[in-house]
């Protein structure tokens, strides 16, 4: 295992030099610059600026300039937000996606498991199809709806939390549960597909035979076995949620990462662009790796070193 | 397992309903603090080093935490801030200001030698400002900002403490009003250098010399203003502070105006139906026109008969009406009705509106205007706009228009900002829905950009008369001819259409009830908050 | 086998009677697999309402925006955002344009959109997780690296760039779907397989001598079914919801087009005036999601060869 991982980690770094790499050209064949968002720069004085800050030179010259820097861990400073570095600007965010990320995966996944497992177990009954109605409905309201209407109904008729702004724990309510629900949906129908599957299996029957007791079946063997699919769409999901909740943040007012990394792509500001796509892809490479790891832990039949020959 | 999962379960509800309870009550006595005043805005400024920002939060937020040598008042005229006086010479290209004995806020005097680093500093090529062309009417300011002169050339300078003169490059009339705008703003050296690429980040990282102070800065969240004590003018100022909360979308805004969490928000048009008729509504007039650009480079929009068809066939009533619904007006001209031409006197008065709406003119243009370019079959046209909600729906507008009007089938192109500009830079495109707004409050802040080879012309419109009338009325001390060369400008550009008017923008804000003596201004920083005061709620 | 010494005789080769072969006829006769799969596909009184629902959408998309006399593009000044208005059965939007026909118009869209997302799923993303899994050790290794890759970067950069390419539309969304769309699935196909190449039917296979193909095929891709199916189902709505956030963030299909996303992104903003405008894109997006669901699990049922009797 100790090699494997070592292995692991140089591959990671290798993927992560190749996004490095291809963003940074991508990047640059975007026509504009980071000047451009101001369209009452005259082009003389925009060519000017440009060459005070170095992007008139080759790209490849830039491109190993960028790759120096990275080594000293210096992500550069915002064309934006000018005099504040990248790493500052990525502090600045991140905390709050981060909270509002695990948040809706801690409560997506316990109410996801509870649903599925449930429906599951009765399946058929009025409680299956409750969850299932749920969760199709979970699924087909886009998050930016749900979040409108929790913002006007909860927020603004009723009164009873925050519309929006980050000021302390409750205004992370109503986000959290817009971008939840998703979680749930996803969770509940991946767990009771699979749970289906495995409680018709016979290791479930002899476990019953050998006096189980249900609870223990459920919890030991189902549960685990169903988990497989889950923990992989878990991982995308979380990553989704850490990093593409920005159109919530948008709705709630936070002050977080998402709508920071739209716009930099939209203003073309290099340096910000790169900085959060190495910090994203870092963060994926990882909860991938851990995928993995969850895998063997879950199911101790598999393998990720290799065939099992 | 399940045991497990219920008691996290009971633990996560009760402790948000316990966090829910505490919030409530610490928002109720937020609500009620006097004097202060709350309000959003979309984004925050990158940071407030007066020498290189240019938008829109940076310059109202510079206008109320900073003092130039002038400052707007309430009808956009300038006054004096912290000069006291001013003498200009007579050929009108050399103004000497006196200053006043004014503060920082950390207790240092404000000096003429603060003006002249600060407009030096905005000027030298290695601060990279966006916006020092403001600074170019002053003399051998746009050699050195291009790295073609010399520092010491520039024509400002500090005779003493009290004294800062001031040379022109040509007489202009509006360069006292130019002193009020960001760029114009006092810089300390000794703290500018103290905090070098750090200046302004930060709260504490800056001196103030203006009616409040940023006393802080939660970065992308929020902002609070605290009056000034060591403000000159500080018994003028009623406010004691001001809050901005960072909200980025309109829905959202709205929502916390109705919940009574923000006194001052924009009116998007998509809730301007709720608002019609209701005294909250306070109307903002920008000094910004919208229109078409035609490149006139192009086979098709060469001819200025058929650039002229296209402008007719636009109802411009139905945009401002029944699309914008924010106040904005018809436009017939370039310059809008709000930019002065004498002291007394706005220049749209003494003018005429040029383009109006005619489906039957407009036809008959456009076939004359083929006729001539020997065109048979209208080609296919692209419209390059903005990917914003509104700019969509303006264009998704002029396509049917165009269509039922003049049987032209325009195929629609919004692009992102930036790589719209860049198009457009390039030439290419054919029609580019676009928009420009005063620099400061004279015409030719929207004529001089249309002279041939000029980097804004993306058109490349070129008219031997125009160009004629504009240099010439750049280094005119004749004000009055001066306006008069304008005018005859603008009607020759009019005439040829390489641009359709479409509106001047106007914008719309809720205000509650209780917040008063707040000043807009249609060019340079958009609010003063010098003059504000709250009701008794 | 017999006797080959037995005489032939010219009766022996005459013909039977029809009706002796029909009671000669086995009792029940031979059930495909495909024919067992549509044969419990019909017993499923759900799965059939959502076919059913599908063609009347799918109909309504094609006739709906002539059966009423507006076109999709036409504006009216003079009923703008009217709830009901003379044959606008389902109102006028902001510029007076009939939200029945665009609604049908936009669905469409929407669904042209979903089979793409479908049809990138099934076919890059079922075979490369199959061999992903499969195969495991280097190749695994390697397929997973370049999903990372394709994860990290930001496909925002490369949609902007597909949008100055070509003319914005369907084929640029398409192929910003198709850049990351199947991802989910291939992880999610690749995790089935890892747990069930070390299943004993697999080894029994194997040891049979079955060839890859074979093993690929017959005996685990119908193991995979399920929650390629869920994956499906999930994948439609992402699609569509990613249509529309590139519509919130000004980017999406050309105006004066529309899609459901497009229809919900303009509804949401006037929701609290005149909250038809969302309810009916919104409905029809969450008939259409039900009855993908329907009969998603249906087929599921059906093809599970678990459950063949």
């Amino acid at each position: 295992m100790g090699r494997y991982v070592l292995q692991r980690m140089m591959y990671m770094l290798i993927t992560l030099w190749v996004i490095i790499t291809l963003t940074f050209f991508l990047m640059h064949s975007m026509p504009g610059s980071p000047l451009q968002h101001e369209d009452k720069i005259p082009v003389e004085l925009k060519e000017q600026i440009l060459k005070q800050y170095g992007l008139d030179q080759p790209l490849p010259v830039q491109y190993v300039k960028f790759l120096g820097n990275l080594f000293q861990g210096d992500l550069g400073t915002s064309f934006k937000y000018d005099g504040r570095s990248v790493t500052e600007l990525i502090l600045q965010g991140f905390p709050a996606s981060l909270q509002l990320g695990l948040q809706a995966t801690a409560v997506g996944v316990l109410f996801g498991l509870l649903l599925g497992c449930i429906a599951a177990l009765r399946r058929g009954s009025w409680v299956d199809n409750t969850a299932n109605i749920f969760s199709i409905l979970g699924y087909s309201v886009p998050n930016f709806v749900l979040a409108t209407l929790l913002a006007y109904f909860v927020g603004v008729k009723l009164g009873w939390l925050p519309v929006g702004l980050w000021h302390g724990p409750e205004y992370s309510i109503l986000p959290s549960i817009s971008l939840a629900v998703l979680v749930i949906a996803t969770m509940a129908r991946y767990i009771r597909t699979e749970m289906l599957e495995v409680l018709g299996q016979d290791y479930m029957k002899t476990a019953k035979a050998k006096g189980l007791s249900a609870r223990t079946a459920i919890t030991k063997h189902a549960l685990r076995n169903a988990l497989i699919p889950a923990v992989t769409v878990l991982g995308p999901l979380v990553i989704n949620l850490i990093t593409g909740s920005l159109v919530v943040e948008r709705i709630f007012a936070i002050p977080g990462m998402g709508w920071m990394f739209v716009d930099s792509i939209q203003i073309q500001d290099y340096t910000v662009i790169m900085g959060v796509t190495i910090f994203y892809s870092a963060l994926i490479i990882v909860t991938m790796f851990l995928v993995d790891v969850l895998y063997g832990i879950i199911d101790p039949r598999i393998r990720i070193g290799g065939v099992k020959e | 397992m399940r045991r497990k999962l219920y008691l996290s379960l009971t633990s996560l509800v009760v402790a948000s309903l316990a966090l829910s309870a505490c919030g409530g009550v610490q928002d109720d006595t937020a609500g009620k603090k006097k004097q202060i005043f709350n309000m959003v805005d979309v984004s925050e400024p990158p940071q407030l080093n007066s020498a290189k920002t240019s938008d829109a939060s940076s310059l109202y937020l510079l206008n109320n935490v900073m003092e130039g040598l002038y400052r707007m008042d309430k009808n956009n005229e300038p006054i004096p801030a912290i000069a006291n006086d001013v003498k200009i010479s007579g050929d009108k290209k050399t103004y000497t200001f006196t200053l006043r004995d004014a503060k920082w806020s950390d207790g240092k005097p404000v000096t003429a030698k603060d003006f002249e680093f600060a407009w030096k500093t905005a000027l030298d090529p290695k601060t990279k400002a966006e916006y020092s062309n403001i600074l170019y009417p002053i003399k051998g300011a746009e050699a050195f900002n291009m790295s073609k002169g010399k520092e010491s050339d520039v024509g400002v300078k500090a005779i003493d403490d009290k004294t800062l003169k001031v040379e022109l490059k040509n007489p202009v009339p509006y360069f006292l009003n130019l002193t009020t705008f960001g760029t114009f703003k006092p810089i300390r050296q000794d703290i500018y250098e103290k905090y070098g690429s750090k200046y302004a980040t930060e709260p504490d990282k800056m001196v103030y010399n203006g009616p409040f102070v940023m006393s802080e800065w939660k970065h992308e969240k929020s902002y609070d203003l605290k009056k000034n004590d060591s403000y000159w003018d500080k018994k003028n100022v009623k406010l004691a502070g001001v809050h901005t909360d960072i909200v980025k979308d309109q829905n959202t805004a709205q929502n916390l105006y109705q919940t009574g969490k923000t006194d001052f928000t924009s009116l998007s048009q998509e809730f301007v139906d709720k608002w019609k008729g209701k005294p909250e509504v306070m109307p903002f007039k920008e000094a910004t026109t919208f229109y078409l650009q035609f490149n006139t480079k192009n086979k098709f929009f060469k001819n200025a008969k058929i650039r002229k068809a296209i402008s007719m066939a636009v109802d411009r009533k139905t945009m401002t009406d029944k699309i914008e619904k924010n106040g904005s007006k018809p436009a017939g001209a370039l310059v809008p009705p709000n930019i002065k031409a004498t002291e007394d006197q706005m220049f749209r008065e003494m003018t005429k509106e040029y383009v109006s709406y005619d489906k039957k003119e407009a036809k008959k243009l456009l076939k004359e205007g083929m006729k001539e370019e020997g065109i048979k079959k209208i080609p296919s046209i692209e419209l390059l706009g903005y990917d914003s909600s509104n700019g969509k729906k303006d264009q998704e507008y002029l396509k049917e228009q165009l269509n039922d009007v003049l049987g032209i089938d325009v195929d629609l192109r919004p692009m992102p900002f930036s790589q719209k500009l860049d198009l457009e830079n390039k030439g290419k495109f054919q029609i580019t829905f676009a928009g420009w707004g005063a620099d400061y409050n004279d015409p030719m802040t929207f004529l001089d950009m249309w002279i041939t080879g000029n980097s804004f012309n993306r058109g490349k419109w070129s008219n031997k008369e125009f160009d004629k009338l504009i240099k010439k009325s750049q280094a005119n001390p004749d004000f009055k001819q001066r306006i008069e060369d304008l005018k005859k400008a603008e009607a020759v550009m009019m005439d040829e259409a390489p641009i359709a008017p479409l509106y001047y923008r106007s914008r719309l804000y809720l205000k509650k009830p209780y917040v008063k003596g707040l000043v807009t201004h249609p060019f340079g920083a958009d609010f003063t908050f010098k003059w504000m005061s709250i009701e008794e709620k | 086998m017999n006797s080959s010494t037995q005489k032939m005789t010219p009766e022996m080769f005459e013909p039977v009677a029809k009706d002796t072969l029909a009671q000669e006829g086995v009792a029940s006769k031979k059930i495909t697999f495909w024919g067992d799969v549509w044969r419990r596909f019909r017993q499923n009184k759900g799965a059939l309402l959502g076919v059913l629902l599908l063609v009347i959408i799918a109909v309504l998309a094609i006739v709906g925006p002539d059966i009423n006399s507006y076109s999709y593009r036409a504006t009216n000044y003079e009923i703008t955002n009217q709830e009901t208005v003379g044959d606008h059965w389902f109102g006028t939007d902001g510029l007076g344009r009939d939200i029945w026909t665009r609604t049908w118009y936009g669905a469409g869209i929407s669904l042209l959109i979903a089979l793409l997302a479908t049809g990138f799923d099934l076919l890059i993303g079922v075979p490369y997780g199959c061999i992903s899994g499969y195969y495991g050790g280097k190749v695994d290794n390697w397929m997973q690296r370049i999903i990372e890759v394709l994860y990290g970067i930001p496909n925002l950069i490369v949609i902007i760039l597909l949008l100055l390419w070509l003319k914005p539309g369907i084929i640029a969304i398409a192929l910003a779907l198709g850049i990351t769309g199947w991802i989910t699935m291939a992880r999610v196909v690749r995790g089935q397989m890892l747990k069930l190449k070390s299943q004993e039917y697999v080894l029994a296979a194997r040891t049979l001598g079955a060839s890859t193909r074979r093993m690929l095929t017959k005996h685990m891709l119908p193991n995979v079914l399920g929650p390629v199916i869920i994956t499906v189902m999930f994948s439609i709505p992402t699609a569509i919801f990613f249509e529309a956030f590139l519509a919130f963030i000004g980017l999406g299909i050309r105006p004066p087009q529309a899609s459901l996303g497009v229809l919900i992104n303009d509804g949401y903003q006037v929701l609290q005036l005149f909250p038809y405008q969302l309810f009916y894109p919104a409905l029809i997006l969450s008939l259409i999601m039900l009855s993908f669901n329907l009969v998603g699990d249906g087929l599921r049922d059906a093809l599970d060869p678990k459950l063949r009797q």
